[in-house]
């Protein structure tokens, strides 16, 4: 009887000991995950398979303040963007890989935007076309360090800088990003130049838990080159992993 | 020699109406060696703007970066070698040589931006070979290896900057990633090019080769030879002694679609002389006519006399010839008056265009001076007499058909 009761404490320490080593050990594999691990486990969490969403981009721009409502549906690869307010409503884009179109309705017009165009502004707002094309994974383009871990806005973060990888055709040569360490969503971006000039800075204001991920609902970009300019991005509404036709990313649906 | 001095009499009766007969002709060729004056002085002052401020007497490029060179690409540049070099200096009529590298730039002053092009020039050699600095109006050329940067003058207003200012110039290296310059405007010029004083930003180029990741690569060499004819030559010759995918192109080749438009002018000016010559020509039409009805009477006779029908046309014709000389002559000397005075004066392109600095795609502003030609003059005569010698023909004929008896009792 006494042999039974030492057995199953000893069974019982050993499940204590097993399970604090485990423990600790996962603790420390947390502690310790990699710079690219974190910038993936981010992406997954923002990566859309397919989705529909409704949003709207406020535009300050010396002064002047336009709200701008829009729909979108896209896949990995492709979107189609419609805007409804009424300034704008019915002007499309369609992003296609690495192509994007506009529709004017009053012109009923449809242009590829290419070249020069493609540094401007989408519709007036601190995102670019360019911006929006990239959309090749973080960890190819860029070699991840990670700087620390930081308390940005009340969340424990890890503070991480990417530098191009030598020969990647990419925008930004040095980018430096705040993700949540518990819910692995960007708080904070910061793009520059390879001079070393801040070009544009991004900051998550808001993030909510949708279909059981940590999702940017509220963003604010800002193109540093400008004074006086910001654009907000906040999702309305967003469905994920809905079904989407074939035709929906088709220059005919664009007219 | 008898029917001429006939066709000279004639010329003398009614010295009045050959006086304004021809003067309508004169007048044509006025307005013809005006216009022809006008063209030639605006393509010269465009060629030389050109040579002189943007393309050289001829280049030295990559065939395939020559094909986009509009779009400003960072592909298919030139890697500078004592090879090439040592050509070039070969060439005979050789002045000056320099390199350049053009570049697109996102011309940025803090709130708005603007897509201009940024060229990189070699500050110790750029002045022999082009006439930037002569068009300062305030500060001095960069320095090389520095980050001074000048502009046109009209740019610099555009964009709210001033001497001193620093710029930001977006840039992106070949690898399409952001790079920027905070250039110092230490420059404005203002050229006689139109283009160059609105969208052309001028740095030192090692700066911009290194800002661009290019090491020391250029977009083109761009020659000065002694005249713009060698330049035709010289591009001949290098082009044949350079290895694909270098070629050279000369002024020519860079000015391709201003001489496609000067080639459309010169249409046009034609079709103006033919326009005003014919109706010059219903004018000696007229003329002839009135003369034959006058002397109806003495046609008859002539032929009763024995005069042939084509001897009859031939003092009608010589007649109108006649005409034709002394408008010609009138027209030439007015014409020459009339340049002299163009030439002398100049005419300010802004004031008939409104002020604006429309140029009709010519790369010129300010005054534009007359062009002269000689075998413009000899062209527009020959044509004066032409035209009056074959609208006389038809009156003629018709008169000298006239039957002798009827003729004599014409009334």
């Amino acid at each position: 009887m006494k042999l039974r009761a030492n057995k199953i404490l000893n069974l019982t320490f050993f499940i204590i000991i097993i399970t604090v080593v485990l423990f600790s050990q996962q603790i420390s594999a947390g502690e310790q995950l990699g710079a690219e691990e974190i910038i993936n486990r981010r992406d997954d969490n923002e990566y859309i398979i397919t989705a529909y969403s409704e949003a709207q981009m406020i535009i300050k721009s010396g002064g002047r303040t336009q709200v701008k409502e829009m729909r979108a549906w896209q896949d990995q690869s492709n979107s189609l963007a419609e805007f409804t307010n009424p300034r704008d409503r019915g002007t499309k884009f369609l992003k296609r890989d690495d192509d994007i179109w506009m529709f004017f309705p009053e012109a009923e017009d449809l242009v590829k935007i290419s070249g020069h165009m493609l540094e401007q502004g989408m519709m007036g707002s601190d995102f670019s076309y360019q911006d929006i094309l990239e959309s090749d994974k973080l960890t190819d383009l860029y070699d991840f360090e990670l700087l620390g871990e930081v308390e940005y806005q009340g969340r424990p973060a890890y503070k991480l800088e990417g530098v191009k990888v030598p020969g990647k055709e990419v925008s930004y040569y040095r980018r430096i990003v705040w993700i949540d360490k518990e819910r692995f969503v960007g708080l904070r971006e910061e793009l520059y130049a390879e001079s070393g000039r801040l070009l544009k800075e991004a900051e998550v204001l808001e993030v909510e838990e949708i279909d059981g991920r940590w999702y940017p609902v509220h963003t604010v970009m800002e193109n540093k080159l400008r004074e006086n300019t910001s654009t907000e991005f906040v999702v309305k509404e967003i469905d994920f992993n809905i079904e989407i036709d074939d035709s929906m990313f088709t220059l005919e649906r664009l007219r | 020699m008898f029917l001429f001095r006939m066709a000279l009499k004639n010329l003398n009766r009614h010295r009045r109406r050959t006086f304004i007969t021809a003067l309508i002709i004169a007048f044509a060729i006025l307005i013809y060696i005006l216009t022809e004056g006008l063209m030639l002085g605006m393509t010269e002052m465009s060629f030389s703007n050109i040579i002189n401020l943007e393309s050289g007497h001829l280049q030295v490029a990559n065939q395939n970066y020559w094909d986009e060179r509009k779009e400003l690409p960072l592909k298919n540049l030139i890697e500078p070698s004592e090879e090439i070099e040592r050509k070039i200096e070969a060439l005979s009529g050789l002045q000056a040589y320099t390199k350049r590298l053009n570049f697109s730039v996102n011309l940025n002053n803090g709130i708005d931006e603007l897509p201009v092009k940024g060229v990189g020039i070699n500050p110790e050699q750029d002045g022999a070979v082009f006439e930037l600095q002569k068009h300062l109006v305030e500060g001095r050329m960069p320095q090389a290896e520095s980050s001074e940067i000048i502009m046109g003058a009209k740019l610099a207003e555009l964009m709210d900057f001033e001497l001193g200012d620093y710029a930001v110039m977006l840039i992106r290296t070949p690898d399409k990633t952001f790079n920027t310059i905070d250039g110092e405007i230490v420059g404005l010029f203002n050229t006689p090019h139109p283009s160059l004083n609105e969208n052309n930003v001028f740095i030192p180029l090692t700066t911009a080769q290194s800002r661009l990741d290019i090491d020391n690569q250029i977009t083109n060499y761009v020659l000065r030879m002694e005249s713009q004819d060698s330049g035709l030559t010289a591009a001949e010759e290098l082009d044949r002694n350079l290895e694909a995918p270098l070629a050279a192109y000369s002024w020519k080749d860079t000015a391709e679609s201003l001489v496609t438009m000067i080639e459309m002018q010169t249409i046009e000016t034609q079709v103006i002389l033919a326009i005003i010559l014919t109706l010059a020509a219903v004018g000696i039409i007229n003329t002839i006519i009135l003369a034959a009805l006058e002397r109806m009477e003495e046609l008859g006779m002539m032929k009763a006399l024995g005069l042939h029908e084509r001897e009859i046309v031939y003092i009608f014709m010589g007649e109108a010839a006649g005409i034709g000389f002394i408008g010609g002559v009138m027209g030439i000397i007015l014409g020459v008056v009339g340049l002299f005075i163009f030439n002398y004066y100049g005419l300010d392109i802004s004031a008939f265009t409104g002020g604006g600095d429309v140029t009709y795609g010519f790369p010129i502003s300010g005054t534009v001076y007359a062009g002269w030609e000689l075998s413009s003059f000899i062209f527009v005569f020959v044509y004066g007499m032409v035209v009056s010698i074959l609208a006389s023909f038809f009156p003629a004929f018709w008169a000298a058909r006239k039957d002798p008896v009827k003729a004599i009792y014409h009334r």
